[in-house]
């Protein structure tokens, strides 16, 4: 096995004519290519998601409806929803930071199904082309949850194309959960048990079983719903005696543990930033491991809380509140962990850590409010108004989206090789800090006074609070324009980073930036636990 | 994960797939088996419609409890779940136990609040299920 | 691929990102399990479904369910059991090395598999012919008897459900029963035929999936694909056939032995 075999790897791509390095890209089986792969298509999805959110923000700027009418408006928030929630929160970490890095972080050359996670890239392509047919032939009023019976029998829009997009992306997310399940099981180097895992693969195993364990019943939901949307006859139609709340129990049972398909794996890089730039072992590591677990077990049990004004009954109600509550305590063991990993640390403020603290912050707002909703009282009181839409931005966006731009910094060097510039990156995290606080906060305390989501014309005395919210997702929006600049071009300018430009323990840190085809030239064997941080070289 | 049955493969790794053997003699007993519940969960039909009239909640029992046992068997023996890894034994059991998690909640909704609405706890005079007709 | 960093390179079998035959088997093995999980909430959504109607609905349950054709429904319930039986004995087979009877008991399989899916598209058919207002799916075929009673099974605009079966179902007057007996009526008896059709449909989808699957396999041991140190595709795909089996077991007392 010669070196030079080795170095062939993505970024120095030595496939001569243009149709060959095509192909290199597109039948690739390397995780790593498919990473990259997931990362531009999963941006490009950002962006649209993102304009759909400017242009509702833009329309409600005046309380009149001077932009679009309200059935235009309904396309454009439902827009925002199903690609943020479909083709961004849900595959966004795992199948970009997740693909990357699982194998290099337990020291394996691929991932067990290297085919399979190829398909699953195209499924997510399928799935998304689909979606952006349903939007160019007229988009679809729906809301992301194709509430049953209106999405069935009452919506004039692309209900079918939209719900296909969703039930092949859900394959897609299957595929990638059941991948990194065996991947994490029987591909880990000798040497690497279960408890010297990066918390990182902790987050992702979690994920990774809600995955398989409920998409495939939102699937079958989703069937269903096309099923009686094309043949005008269904499970969900009260007319024959169906009731349309099956569908919603079935539909949470699923979305609700998918929440956590998008907070666990953030909550997984946030613990590797935490470590790194705090140089110590995470604090309570067995408790933070398995209070993923134990929030993916517990998703499963809540799903309700999304019900509480459904006709579900009360005594329901009251059981999946009180349920709901005991998330709150593996969360906290997390915040609570991490914040004590930072106690006497030595911290340095460097661009992922920011998004990283950023992320601590915004997440005790987000869950805390979670846990006020969670109160069939309060919640029936503030149910489909600003305040839930603050409450569920501040965990998928401050959470979700603060931990993808810190694990894409974080990771940049070793993806590409190549370092971002650090005072542009300081900066967009703050500005993103920000712009999301004053996107959202107002939106917690106009809620709170009574104004409903899903309206475009609303009283004048919100004015003030929907002015300073599309102020914020201004600020917001160019927080998120700053870092795909200087991220691309550091691709080209950036200071070549080294193999471990952070001087960090992980196993992904022990190879080249980037990483071989193979990730390792020789078989790396384990032999401490994870975040075993040499105590001289804290000079960062 | 390392396992006792390691089958002595050269390299020195623990995680061969191999952990023990079912006969063929098995399998025609367990397909015997299969056929004896099968016949027997279509007797058990046909006594208590002509025969013995037992309450719904019962026969239906009878009839998921037969089907249990048979997947039981295809799980335990066919699928060789007797002689796999304890990961592929947890594997198989989860799915019943999430399927469970499921049923459990969704009728226990459906049994506080009663459907169709008329058939409820809430509601005052029972409406007989022609009336929806 | 280049070459792999490893020395197991030899074996033709081994994926270059695995360490040993048995590490790429129990990955395999794995995955399938992990797959047949996936299926099983999949089908999960729709014996949810089943269950709350059932539960809200049992008299119809009962007057709907003897419209099915369960002598067919429990040969179909035996050729599927005799199939799983013939997939386990191929395993066997394929673990032993012995090829020609690995050959012949995929191909058995494959054979119990099509009669499976021909005696379902004969209750189907026997469905479809009587909304066509015919008496047998041969009937409608040559245009020959026609159906007595008007009748249409199949959940839709045409959907009617017999008189004197809602008459019978108890509770209801005659007059009440012909009156709601009318083309596209709208009762519950719609759901459970729409959910017989849902659940037979997707796990007649399966059905095909798997013979497909079978097909594949048996063309591999013909090639000389397997020996008793690599046969992880029977193995899996066996794996697949008995989840379709399982899901048989239950569709069969749920529907047709109400």
């Amino acid at each position: 096995m010669s070196t030079t075999a080795l170095i062939n790897h993505y970024a120095t791509n030595r496939a001569t004519t243009a149709s060959a390095w095509l192909k290199s890209w597109l039948l690739t089986v390397d995780h790593k290519r498919i990473a990259i792969l997931y990362l531009i298509s999963i941006n490009v999805f950002f962006l649209l998601g993102g304009l759909a959110a400017s242009i509702v923000r833009l329309e409600l700027v005046t309380p009149q409806g001077d932009l679009m009418s309200a059935d235009m408006y309904n396309r454009m928030f439902t827009l925002h929803g199903v690609i943020m929630v479909f083709f961004f929160l849900i595959p966004g970490i795992p199948s970009v930071l997740g693909n990357f890095l699982i194998p290099l972080m337990i020291g394996a050359r691929d991932l067990a199904f290297p085919k399979l996670n190829l398909l699953s890239w195209y499924l997510y392509m399928g799935g998304g082309l689909f979606a952006l047919c349903a939007a160019v032939f007229g988009g679809v009023d729906t809301g992301w949850t194709f509430y049953t019976p209106f999405s069935t029998s009452y919506s004039n829009s692309n209900v079918v194309l939209t719900i296909a997009g969703a039930f092949v992306m859900g394959f897609s997310s299957i595929l990638t959960g059941l991948n990194f399940i065996i991947t994490i099981h029987k591909m880990r180097a000798p040497g690497l048990t279960w408890f010297r895992l990066p918390l990182f693969i902790w987050a992702h195993y979690a994920t990774s079983l809600i995955q398989i364990l409920a998409t495939p019943v939102v699937a079958i939901a989703l069937l269903l719903v096309l099923v009686e949307r094309v043949w005008h006859i269904g499970v969900f139609d009260p007319a024959i005696g169906g009731d349309p709340v099956l569908y919603q129990h079935l539909f949470w049972f699923y979305s609700h543990p998918a929440v956590y398909i998008m907070i666990l794996p953030a909550m997984g890089v946030i613990s590797e930033l935490i470590a790194t730039f705090s140089r110590r072992r995470i604090f309570g590591y067995e408790f933070v491991a398995f209070s993923s677990i134990a929030i993916a077990i517990l998703g499963f049990l809540v799903w309700g809380h999304h019900m509480y004004v459904s006709s579900q009954s009360v005594y329901s109600g009251l059981v999946f509140g009180f349920i709901t509550m005991l998330v709150a305590i593996p969360s906290a063991i997390k915040v609570f962990n991490w914040t004590a990993t930072l106690y006497k640390g030595s911290i340095s403020y460097r661009t992922p850590m920011l998004y990283a603290l950023g992320f601590i912050g915004l997440f005790i707002i987000g869950g805390l409010t979670g846990i006020f909703l969670s109160v069939v009282a309060v919640d029936i009181h503030v149910t489909d108004t600003y305040f839930v839409v603050a409450h569920f931005h501040y965990v998928m966006v401050g959470g979700t989206m603060m931990a993808y731009l810190g694990g894409i910094h974080y990771w940049w060097p070793k993806m590409t090789g190549r370092m971002y510039n650090e005072a542009w990156g300081t900066i967009s995290a703050l500005v993103v800090f920000v712009g999301f606080n004053l996107t959202f906060f107002p939106q917690f305390i106009m809620g709170y006074l009574g104004m409903p989501r899903r309206y475009h014309v609303y009283p004048q005395e919100f004015q003030i609070y929907h002015v300073m919210s599309t102020a914020g997702s201004t600020i917001l929006g160019i927080g998120f324009v700053i870092p795909l600049v200087y991220l691309l071009l550091s691709l080209r300018y950036g200071r070549l980073a080294g193999d471990d430009p952070w001087d960090a323990p992980g196993l992904e840190w022990r190879t080249s930036s980037p990483p071989p085809t193979f990730n390792f030239e020789t078989q790396p064997i384990v032999t401490e636990e994870a975040y075993a941080f040499q105590p001289e070289a804290a000079h960062l | 994960m390392a396992n006792a049955h390691d089958t002595g493969h050269q390299g020195g790794h623990d995680r061969e797939g191999n952990y023990g053997h079912i006969s063929v003699r098995t399998y025609w007993v367990v397909f015997g088996a299969l056929m004896a519940l099968m016949v027997l969960t279509v007797a058990a039909w046909y006594t208590q419609k002509h025969f013995v009239h037992l309450p719904e909640i019962v026969a239906v029992g009878i009839a998921v409890s037969i089907a249990i046992a048979k997947t039981t068997l295809i799980i335990y023996f066919f699928m060789h779940v007797k002689v796999s890894s304890k990961l592929t034994q947890i594997f198989a059991v989860s799915a019943f136990v999430w399927l469970m998690i499921l049923f459990v909640i969704v009728m226990g909704d459906y049994m506080a609040r009663g459907w169709p609405p008329a058939k409820g706890p809430l509601s005052q005079v029972p409406v007989p299920i022609s009336a929806a007709l | 691929m280049a070459t792999t960093p490893h020395e197991h390179g030899h074996n033709p079998a081994l994926l270059h990102h695995f360490d040993t035959p048995g590490q790429q088997k129990e990955a395999a093995t794995l995955g399938m399990w992990a797959f047949l999980v996936t299926e099983i909430m999949l089908f999960g959504g729709i014996f949810m479904a089943y269950m709350v109607y059932r539960w809200a609905y049992p008299a119809i349950w009962a007057a709907a369910a003897p419209h099915l054709n369960t002598p067919l429904a429990t040969v179909n319930t035996v050729v599927l059991l005799v199939s799983s039986l013939t997939v386990a004995l191929s395993v066997h087979a394929a673990e032993a090395g012995n090829k020609r009877q690995l050959v012949l008991l995929l191909l058995v399989t494959i054979l119990l598999g099509v009669t499976f899916l021909g005696i379902k598209f004969t209750e189907y058919g026997e469905k479809f012919a009587h909304c066509a207002g015919y008496a047998s799916p041969v009937a409608w075929a040559t245009g020959g008897e026609r159906l007595a009673e008007p009748e249409c099974l199949v959940p839709g605009a045409n959907f009617l459900f017999p008189v004197e079966a809602l008459a019978a179902e108890g509770g209801v007057t005659a007059a009440v029963a012909t009156a709601a007996a009318r083309p596209g009526m709208k009762t519950p008896h719609q759901l459970f035929f729409f959910l017989y059709f849902c659940a037979t449909g997707l796990h007649a989808i399966h059905m095909i999936v798997g013979i497909t699957v079978m097909s594949v396999i048996a063309w591999m041991a013909s090639r000389n694909r397997f020996s008793p140190a690599y046969f992880t595709p029977v193995e899996i795909g066996g794996l697949y056939w008995h989840l379709i089996d399982i899901i048989w077991v239950f569709l069969f007392p749920l529907f047709y032995l109400v």
